[in-house]
């Protein structure tokens, strides 16, 4: 049985309702399938991997399947004490979304800008934040979250799932297969 | 200059007529020529600011995506929808960053005209004399209005024209005003500028009439915690930022031989301006004469987030509040403990009866026997009186609630145990304590997690509001860490005030050329994302590092209450002196201005430029030359929005905690564009590519890992030299391999010649150059022969400004 990441979709900080556009929440299927079709996909992760360290590896799965990681925070040392750094690059959150923001960015490795990022393990009001940044002033890229609430700036995210984190790795996994697949 | 009759018009400023009535009287008596732009209006430096934010971006993200302002409304402005009156997201943005800038600004410039008016009230009028080691005395003030107050009343002028300016710039706020988020954020820098001016006024005038310190490294140290506040003593807290009431309580108990009867603890900025009475230069004779060092008998209750915690200790027997970042329900909660509080200052009434011209007696009678929760009384003296007289009269009466300090062991169970685990606690509580685990564990009997996150709960009591349970979460904490509210002792430096010219003389060279890595001013709000002891973590790293650091506010009382292994605080660990390797407490928020004023003096006593109205030539050497960096790792109130914002203008960075995202807009640099970083070299007018630096000017953290490297690295500037640029890529690199485990990615942008690289690593960093980014080297001279985005250059002198340009090619 899939885990049902569509429960729960309220905002995680409950007075960050921003206006008439909302996410949705989809469930891990959908949620992968988005990732995968994607022809300029990257994971974007935050410092709070540190709270839960199993997620860095979950990440690295994710790495694994050809999606480049942006390292925000200071969550590079997870992967370099992994010893995975292939496609990570370190990066500030800030700097990385106002590079997102304009059309004419060419990306961490120069090969062009982004179609769909995806969030995960990142202070929850910073990436709501990030999200609302580019909801508002680059509405090509599509906005995903995998992280453990439900974000309302984003396009597609889960219910939240903050306080069962066995679910919450179970639906990591899902989507983990469902891009290895 | 000299053909000054009444007006002029300033070259290449057709619009700016001065009236120049009182300047002439200036011109003779101070020999710097009138600047450019004396007084600017809201559009006068406005070619500066476009120049700043062309290569920092404005970067908006909103967290709302409405306009609810007008009866037009509510509009949806999400993505390229205009309002109805034709306004797009990001000037609608631009809008709600102006007005919070201006919130900030008004609130100093208001407590300034408070004590303008107070002072010349109360002292009259007083020369304004910073000492023998202070000449170039306000520096803000002549860099933006060209003119020199030599008293107390001549800042009225000063005053006069933030007001003025402060109302345009709202007026640019109504609907159908201003359209362009580039003018929005151009007139927010404008309100940050003057919110600068509004501080260094409020400071100087309090510095003046109260005999600060000025400039004093060796200002005495005071005690700070709520363990210092003497149980056997009323408590009397004032709290806020504006001390006119609180110092009077503080000359009332010291001219009735009180002080063995009370306690007078300040909370916030008022707490830090208290504990500096009576130190400076030993006039006015008042308070030479009368309360000499009395600041030393006032002690620091804590910093604003410790307010809540400090109701829950049940450390007080009476409160004063005045002004500013005070918890606008601060009458209930005392209420509730039956503590007595009187508002001191028009801006904070709180529904109160209005008892100024009530007799003293009368007042105490009424709140002593609780016959109302509090009073309002608007003149300081009586509401000093007032405040001692209430706070040891209703202590025996509050005896028993003293006793009951704590909730008792009984409760402590009953409440912990009703908790469900419903996890709606944790949906609210901004620095994310797990707060269901926590009373989970204080039901098994595990009081560790309350102890281990008391330091991070910021006391907003959202947990409480949103408990279905209706668990009194803070008074569960207090219960836990009761030793520690008793133990909390702690020794912290008086504000000092300003950086003495002769400071600025010995550390201009060495800040200049980068050998002193950089100024960094810690200053703010207590809404820290993750606990106190990253304020004493911060400051340590940089003090160990030789940067210069700077502290105000909040900040500098909370990295007070953590010790080395000696049980020594930062403050008993290093002098006070404006250098390497010391930590300068200037002061309270308003005192931020002197941290302006230390960067504008490297670049008049230093460089030997012409301050007066010369704001942008200032700034551009600021931003060139003078590796400084701000930390608000607690940024909270509007102020803060309008502290970050005068310091960009000024050409200084400003790195801020995750929740400062609500603050909307940043300003950040794209190193990919190299347009965005072209630089003129003044001595030919060429334009030159340079490196991003600082890349940023005002930049979100997400960790205080991610906070310090991006201050190291934003105390880089296009003038270091060899020596500095390897000093300053030493602590880049180590802080980035200390926390993040490799080198920061950029580093080799910062590299012009093999002697910039930091020694421990030169060899490695040498074969990486040629290896990944295909630099050339001549390995037996050790030489880089290409590669860098600039060749090191002893004598390249930066700037933005055309009219900086000595001879054009
Ligand atoms: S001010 Fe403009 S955007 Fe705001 S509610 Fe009115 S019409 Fe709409
Ligand atoms: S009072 Fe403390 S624990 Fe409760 S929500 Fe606020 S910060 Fe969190
Ligand atoms: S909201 Fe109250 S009942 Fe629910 S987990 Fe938190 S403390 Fe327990």
């Amino acid at each position: 049985m899939a885990v049902d990441t569509t429960k729960n979709a309220v905002p995680f900080e409950m007075a960050q309702i921003p206006g008439p556009e909302m996410a949705k929440a989809y469930n891990t299927a959908v949620i992968g399938a988005i990732v995968k079709k994607a022809k300029r996909p990257l994971l974007v992760v935050g410092a709070e991997l540190f709270e839960d360290p199993v997620m860095f590896d979950k990440a690295i799965e994710i790495g694994k399947t050809g999606v480049p990681i942006a390292a925000t925070a200071h969550s590079i040392k997870g992967f370099v004490e992994r010893g995975y750094t292939d496609n990570v690059t370190m990066i500030g959150l800030h700097p990385l979304t106002n590079y997102l923001r304009f059309k004419d960015w060419q990306g961490l490795d120069g090969k062009g800008q982004y179609d769909v990022v995806i969030f995960m393990g990142i202070f929850y009001k910073f990436a709501s934040a990030m999200f609302s940044a580019l909801k508002n002033f680059n509405r090509d890229i599509k906005r995903v979250s995998i992280d453990r609430y439900y974000h309302v700036n984003a396009d597609m995210t889960f219910g939240n799932l903050a306080f069962d984190p066995e679910k919450y790795h179970e639906a990591i996994d899902e989507v983990i297969a469902k891009l290895a697949a | 200059m000299d053909k000054m009759e009444g007006s002029f018009s300033v070259e290449d400023m057709q619009n700016v007529q001065i009236n120049i009535g009182a300047v002439v009287k200036e011109v003779e008596e101070w020999d710097q020529p009138m600047g450019p732009f004396p007084y600017p209006s809201i559009a006068t430096l406005r070619d500066w600011d476009f120049k700043l934010i062309n290569r920092y971006r404005v970067f908006y993200s909103p967290i709302c995506d409405r306009c609810t302002l007008c009866t037009y409304g509510p509009c949806d402005l999400t993505g390229d929808k205009r309002g109805a009156c034709g306004i797009d997201q990001a000037a609608q943005q631009g809008r709600i960053v102006l007005l919070a800038v201006l919130m900030g600004c008004t609130a100093h410039c208001a407590h300034g005209r408070h004590l303008y008016h107070w002072t010349l009230e109360k002292f009259g009028d007083l020369p304004f004399k910073m000492g023998d080691e202070i000449l170039v005395d306000a520096p803000l003030t002549r860099t933006i209005t060209g003119t020199k107050p030599k008293t107390l009343k001549e800042f009225g002028p000063v005053l006069g024209y933030v007001e003025e300016q402060v109302a345009q710039l709202l007026a640019c706020t109504h609907t159908g005003q201003e359209g362009n988020y580039r003018d929005f954020e151009s007139k927010a820098l404008h309100a940050g500028m003057l919110d600068s001016l509004g501080k260094e006024v409020s400071d100087m005038i309090q510095i003046i009439a109260y005999d600060m310190p000025r400039g004093d490294e060796d200002a005495p140290l005071v005690e700070c915690g709520m363990g210092t506040l003497d149980k056997n003593k009323a408590i009397l807290i004032t709290y806020g930022h504006n001390l006119a009431g609180s110092a009077e309580a503080m000359f009332y108990a010291e001219d009735n031989k009180l002080w063995d009867k009370v306690d007078i603890g300040g909370v916030c900025c008022t707490a830090i301006d208290n504990t500096r009475i009576g130190e400076g230069l030993g006039y006015p004779e008042e308070i030479q004469t009368k309360y000499r060092m009395v600041g030393t008998k006032a002690k620091i209750a804590g910093a604003m987030g410790w307010w809540r915690k400090m109701v829950e200790a049940n450390v007080m027997d009476c409160v004063m509040v005045d002004e500013q970042c005070v918890y606008t329900n601060a009458l209930e909660e005392c209420q509730e403990k039956k503590v007595p509080l009187i508002a001191t200052n028009e801006k904070i009434m709180l529904g109160l009866p209005d008892r100024t011209n009530d007799p003293v007696d009368e007042i105490v009678d009424d709140l002593v026997n609780f016959r109302m929760p509090g009073v309002a009384i608007i003149d300081p003296i009586k509401a000093g009186e007032v405040g001692v007289r209430t706070a040891i009269a209703v202590k025996p009466k509050r005896a028993d609630e003293r006793k009951k300090a704590f909730i008792t062991e009984e409760e402590f169970k009953k409440y912990a145990e009703s908790c469900t685990y419903c996890h709606s606690c944790q949906f609210v509580c901004p620095p994310h304590i797990k707060i269901g685990d926590v009373v989970q564990e204080a039901a098994k009997g595990n009081l560790e997690p309350l102890s281990s996150t008391y330091e991070i709960c910021v006391g907003c009591r959202r947990c409480e509001q949103a408990c279905p349970q209706d668990i009194p979460i803070l008074s569960l904490y207090a219960y836990a860490n009761q030793e520690y509210i008793k133990n909390q002792k702690f020794k912290m430096r008086a504000g000092r005030g300003p950086v003495k010219d002769t400071e600025i003389r010995r550390v201009g060279a060495p800040l200049v050329l980068g050998t002193i890595p950089g100024v960094i001013a810690i200053i703010g709000c207590a809404n820290y994302p993750n606990g106190t002891k990253e304020c004493y973590d911060i400051a340590r790293e940089f003090v160990d590092r030789g940067f210069i650091v700077t502290t105000t506010g909040c900040m500098a009382m909370d990295m007070s209450l953590y010790t080395d292994e000696d049980g020594k605080t930062i403050w008993e660990q290093f002098p006070g002196g404006f250098d390497g390797r010391n930590i300068c407490n200037i002061g309270s928020c308003v005192s931020n201005a002197h941290i302006h004023g230390a960067a504008i003096k490297v670049a008049t006593i230093f460089a030997g430029r012409n301050e007066r109205a010369n704001y942008d030539d200032i700034a551009d050497y600021i931003l060139s030359k003078v590796g400084a960096c701000g930390v608000a790792w607690g940024a909270m109130s509007q102020k803060a929005a309008s502290i970050a914002t005068g310091f960009n203008r000024l050409g200084v960075p400003a790195v801020v905690q995750p929740h400062s995202v609500m603050y909307r807009r940043a300003f950040l640099g794209r190193t990919d564009k190299k347009e965005d970083w072209e630089i003129i070299d003044a001595r030919d007018g060429s334009r030159v590519y340079c490196e991003p630096a600082p890349e940023h000017m005002l930049y979100v953290a997400e960790s205080v890992e991610e906070c310090m490297l991006m201050m190291a690295k934003l105390c880089f500037r296009p003038s270091d030299n060899s020596q500095g640029r390897m000093i300053k890529l030493t602590h880049y690199c180590d802080i980035s391999m200390k926390y993040f485990g490799c080198m920061p990615p950029d580093w080799p942008i910062y590299v012009r010649h093999a002697s910039d690289l930091p020694l421990k690593w030169k060899e490695d960093m040498m074969k990486e150059l040629e290896s990944k980014y295909g630099w050339e080297i001549d390995w037996k001279r050790k030489a880089i022969l290409s590669g860098p985005i600039r060749k090191s250059d002893v004598s390249f002198d930066p700037t933005n400004i055309e009219r900086k340009i000595r001879v054009k090619k």
